[in-house]
């Protein structure tokens, strides 16, 4: 049954900008993620980070109630920022305000030229406030206002520095350590805006349960004005690099997001031309074995019939990887409104001979009732799309935001060639897991098998003798 | 008298030990500004109530952050429907901030009724819904009545107090309103009861249910796990209420009582010697012989068997220590379920506490024991590492705390897999903590390779900075 559904949104596929603003601020080195807002929205987003990465996470929250909306926020946000300076000393609060705050009016800068002002014997921690209403586009929107305002105040021009800046937008840190790695491979010396890596999948022990000691430091965000351009993986979360180009010349380059064979490819280029770097052959080789990896699965991904959800970027990046691997996307889902987005995808379908159902703004209900129609053998996504997969008996491989059934989603990663190696192993794996038998014939449903053995024994005899010579 | 641990000047009277000085903890108080706190809001502790009303679309009225990280959290299980784990928002956008979301909510109510043709359409104030001044109650009015269907508003905007009790109550206010009484019963027994705070996590009320209808109790409805809006419309005709989770569901009871003169029995289905409890006073209350005798039988029968399965736990768990930090009723519910499997309850404490819940926590431990209200994580961290319990159970913002210090942990709450409710259920638990109490991971925690423990660096390191 299909359903016009325009106003309702039901399994949403997006969430709030301050949830992005978090998203972003977790790879800042000793930094303090304030929302100015009720305390629920602080831990429902604690709680989704935390069930996600299994780590323990700090987002402190101005606590505001009803007494406290209807005189405005002030109150709480100075005796916030004098809490967290007292007890947590950060290097750095970051301030995001709320839908509850925005909508109230709340005017954050003030409030915290105030709190200077009041405050001119002590040391205090730098103070950034970020507008992020809840109310307008979404969580990548949050980033990317995010990295924008952390650099807007603390980009400091002083002499070059020989580096890349590098905007990474929501990824894994797993995925934080495949770009690291591999600027590193290139010989390319960069700061990472922001590096989740370490801060995101921390060993066992006590200290990650203070704030962060790892992740980019307030030194490395002032010297981004220093550096020789900055390349956002994420086309979404450009703000800051085209700040930066203007105000200081630095160049910035948009995506894409290096995920598959040709972006990885295109990402290496603008790394090397930028920095003047030659392409070693360490990378050459992991080139080569992702290549030898999509070879080698060839036959069990081609034309299966492949259903994405996501962050944009994410999204159009996977569907350009799926369709060098012969797959056919069949249905693309962001839920954020984004032209980019649509334009990228019908790019990459134009260029590769396919047609997908393009859903930029939509949830999962949209996404499932374009599977119904469109077909789908395997869906790529966060949790979230287990209950679609299943209504529609099809496997799902659990790579995004959030993933709290599944262990080690810290850990997943699709970038670079190493991290495209992993997804092509997995998702071949996962198909073969589904699709085909124990001894890796291809489960066929029953009437296919009859007509088969009307065909006779002797096809399955071959068949059987050319496994066996594998 | 020296303070259970290091904190704010403000913040040391929220927490005592039994038996000294202060005799319960301050608490029903705002989190200070710039803590992180461990609470949610007005509009989740009424989602929590209601949400496990399965025939149900639970639609958020607000942006869609509240929707977006609360849909589809709590562990209730469900016998029939998956309505209630659809995630509904209206998605306001700032257009609707200015100009009113009433239209919008209008349309969507009426979208998605179009398509799930729902038992009941629970609509939600949050914070903005509230701050823009949206009147709810009219849009639901005028939905319910073209179409047909109860479209129930709840008046839960987050910011309204910081005590998501009053959460609590304003969801039971949307059943008693709008809800119950809103449909008589076919057929009636003097039997007839209502399961009122039991939300059928894990599938609890599976342990219960099987038991009470075999005493020859007849469930009308449950408040309100795995339970249908039509079934809840039928409640007023109980006999009796029996409240398991006294934190949220008092208030309801204690309205149904005044309303329909329905007397209500606090029951705890947690541990043996309180499950046996709680079946005999539920068959004292109807007094009838006969139930009473097949209620004997039963609690013999079950405990038989509990015994022996849990021999093997108990050993391990003797003697170890655990302390409780939770959302409020297991806060005292889970305590003698604790001592029955040998361990030793020596912190209890809540998020969202009032008086009447330390009072009853109070009752419930042992001198000595720790009581804290509304500790933030910095506070919870000291508390564990101060006193290194055995086992810490909690929710999942704390698991993490709790195992980064090498402090075994079990979830109670939102993530717990497996039922504990009833003798069934027992076993479980007993398993359930023994699996983590036990685990041997736990005694690798603390070691280091080399004396100095570094943190390794990773390949890029050198190179980044
Ligand atoms: S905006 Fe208000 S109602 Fe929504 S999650 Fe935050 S505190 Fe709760």
């Amino acid at each position: 049954m299909h359903h016009d559904k325009k106003f309702a949104v039901v399994n949403p596929s997006k969430m709030c900008q301050p949830m992005g603003a978090v998203q972003a601020l977790l790879g800042v080195k000793n930094t303090m993620p304030l929302i100015h807002g009720s305390q629920g929205c602080s831990t429902y987003m604690r709680f989704q980070l935390i069930r996600h990465f299994r780590e323990p996470i700090e987002v402190a929250s101005t606590s505001m109630n009803e007494k406290t909306v209807i005189y405005g926020g002030e109150f709480n946000l100075m005796k916030a920022l004098k809490n967290i300076t007292e007890k947590q000393s950060p290097d750095m609060i970051v301030v995001t305000s709320s839908c509850l705050t925005e909508t109230i009016g709340d005017d954050m800068a003030g409030i915290i030229e105030k709190f200077k002002d009041a405050n001119l014997d002590n040391e205090l921690p730098v103070i950034i406030p970020v507008s992020t209403p809840s109310y307008v586009e979404s969580h990548v929107e949050g980033y990317n206002r995010t990295i924008k305002a952390l650099v807007e105040h603390l980009a400091t021009p002083s002499v070059p520095n020989g580096k890349i800046n590098i905007i990474t937008g929501n990824i894994s840190p797993a995925d934080c350590k495949q770009v690291k790695d591999l600027l590193y491979q290139l010989n390319c010396d960069s700061i990472i805006l922001t590096d989740t890596s370490e801060n995101l999948d921390a060993p066992l022990t006590e200290e990650t349960l203070s704030l962060y000691n790892e992740g980019t430091s307030i030194e490395e965000i002032e010297d981004t004005a220093n550096s020789l351009g900055t390349i956002s993986l994420s086309k979404h979360v450009d703000s800051a690099a085209i700040f930066l180009e203007k105000k200081f010349g630095v160049k910035s380059i948009s995506g894409p997001l290096p995920l598959g064979f040709e972006n990885t490819d295109q990402f290496v280029t603008s790394v090397c031309e930028l920095g003047d770097l030659e392409i070693p052959e360490s990378v050459e080789k992991d080139r080569g074995r992702l290549l030898d990896a999509m070879v080698d699965a060839h036959s069990y991904n081609f034309h299966r019939k492949v259903a994405i959800f996501g962050d944009p970027d994410f999204v159009s990046g996977m569907t350009r990887f799926t369709s060098e691997l012969g797959m056919i996307p069949s249905v693309v889902c962001t839920g954020t409104e984004s032209e980019r987005f649509t334009e990228d995808v019908k790019l990459i379908s134009k260029e590769k001979g396919i047609n997908p159902v393009i859903l930029a703004g939509g949830d999962l209900f949209d996404m499932h009732q374009a599977i119904k129609k469109a077909g789908a053998d395997i869906l790529i996504g966060n949790a979230y799309g287990a209950s679609t997969a299943k209504e529609e008996n099809i496997p799902l491989l659990r790579v995004g935001f959030p993933i709290f059934d599944r262990l080690g989603a810290q850990r997943i990663s699709v970038l670079g060639y190493k991290g495209s190696i992993e997804f092509v192993d997995k998702i071949t794996n996962t198909l073969l897991d589904f699709y085909y038998d124990e001894a890796g014939y291809e489960i066929v449903d029953e009437k296919t098998e009859e007509i088969l053995r009307e065909e006779g024994d002797e096809g399955f005899e071959e068949d059987f003798m050319s496994k066996e010579e594998i | 008298m020296e303070p259970v641990i290091e904190t704010f000047e403000s913040r040391k009277k929220h927490m005592c030990v039994k038996g000294e000085g202060l005799s319960i903890p301050v608490c029903d108080k705002a989190s200070l500004p710039g803590t992180v706190t461990q609470r949610t809001c007005v509009f989740g502790g009424a989602r929590i109530v209601l949400m496990p009303i399965t025939d149900s679309i639970h639609l958020v009225h607000g942006p869609i952050g509240c929707a977006a990280c609360t849909w589809d959290i709590r562990g209730s299980k469900s016998s029939r429907e998956e309505l209630y784990k659809k995630g509904c928002s209206t998605d306001l956008q700032e257009k609707d901030i200015v100009f009113g979301g009433e239209k919008k909510l209008f349309e969507t109510v009426l979208e998605l009724y179009n398509i799930y043709k729902p038992g009941a359409i629970f609509v939600y104030a949050t914070c903005v819904s509230g701050v823009i001044g949206d009147d709810i109650k009219a849009v639901c009015k005028k939905s319910e009545d073209l179409t047909g269907c109860r479209v129930i508003p709840v008046q839960s905007e987050g910011f309204q107090d910081h005590n998501k009790t009053k959460g609590h109550w304003i969801g039971g206010d949307a059943l008693l309103d709008y809800v119950i009484g809103t449909k008589e019963p076919e057929e009636t027994t003097p039997f007839d009861i209502n399961i009122v705070g039991e939300f059928n996590v894990a599938g609890d009320l599976w342990g219960i249910k099987p038991l009470l209808e075999e005493m020859g109790v007849n469930i009308i409805s449950t408040i309100s796990g795995d339970s249908h809006a039509d079934e809840i419309a039928q409640a007023h005709r109980a006999k009796l209420n029996i409240v398991q989770c006294q934190k949220s569901s008092n208030y309801v009871a204690r309205k149904m009582e005044k309303k329909y003169g329905i007397p209500f029995i606090k029951v705890n289905f947690f541990g043996l010697e309180q499950t046996t409890n709680s079946l005999r006073e539920i068959a004292d209350f109807f007094g009838d012989e006969e139930m009473i005798d097949r209620t004997e039988k039963i609690i013999e029968r079950e405990l038989m068997g509990v015994e022996d399965e849990t021999q093997e736990y108990r050993e391990r768990l003797e003697g170890k220590t655990v302390a409780l930090y939770v959302g409020g009723n297991k806060a005292w519910s889970l305590v003698r379920a604790f001592e029955e499997v040998g361990m030793d309850v020596m912190m209890s404490g809540t998020k969202n506490g009032i008086k009447e819940d330390y009072e009853r926590i109070k009752e419930t431990v042992r001198d000595g024991t720790i009581i804290v209200d509304d500790a933030n994580s910095t506070e919870l961290a000291r508390l564990l590492k101060k006193y290194k319990p055995n086992l810490l159970i909690s929710g999942a913002k704390e698991k993490y705390i709790s195992l980064k210090l090498g402090i075994p942990f079990c979830d109670f709450n939102h993530d717990r897999i497996s039922a504990f409710a009833g003798f069934k259920g027992f076993v479980s638990f007993a398993k359930e903590v023994d699996a983590s109490v036990s685990s041997p991971v736990f005694n690798l925690a603390s070691k280091t390779l080399s004396k100095v423990s570094k943190t390794p660096k990773v390949g890029g390191d050198e190179n980044a900075s």
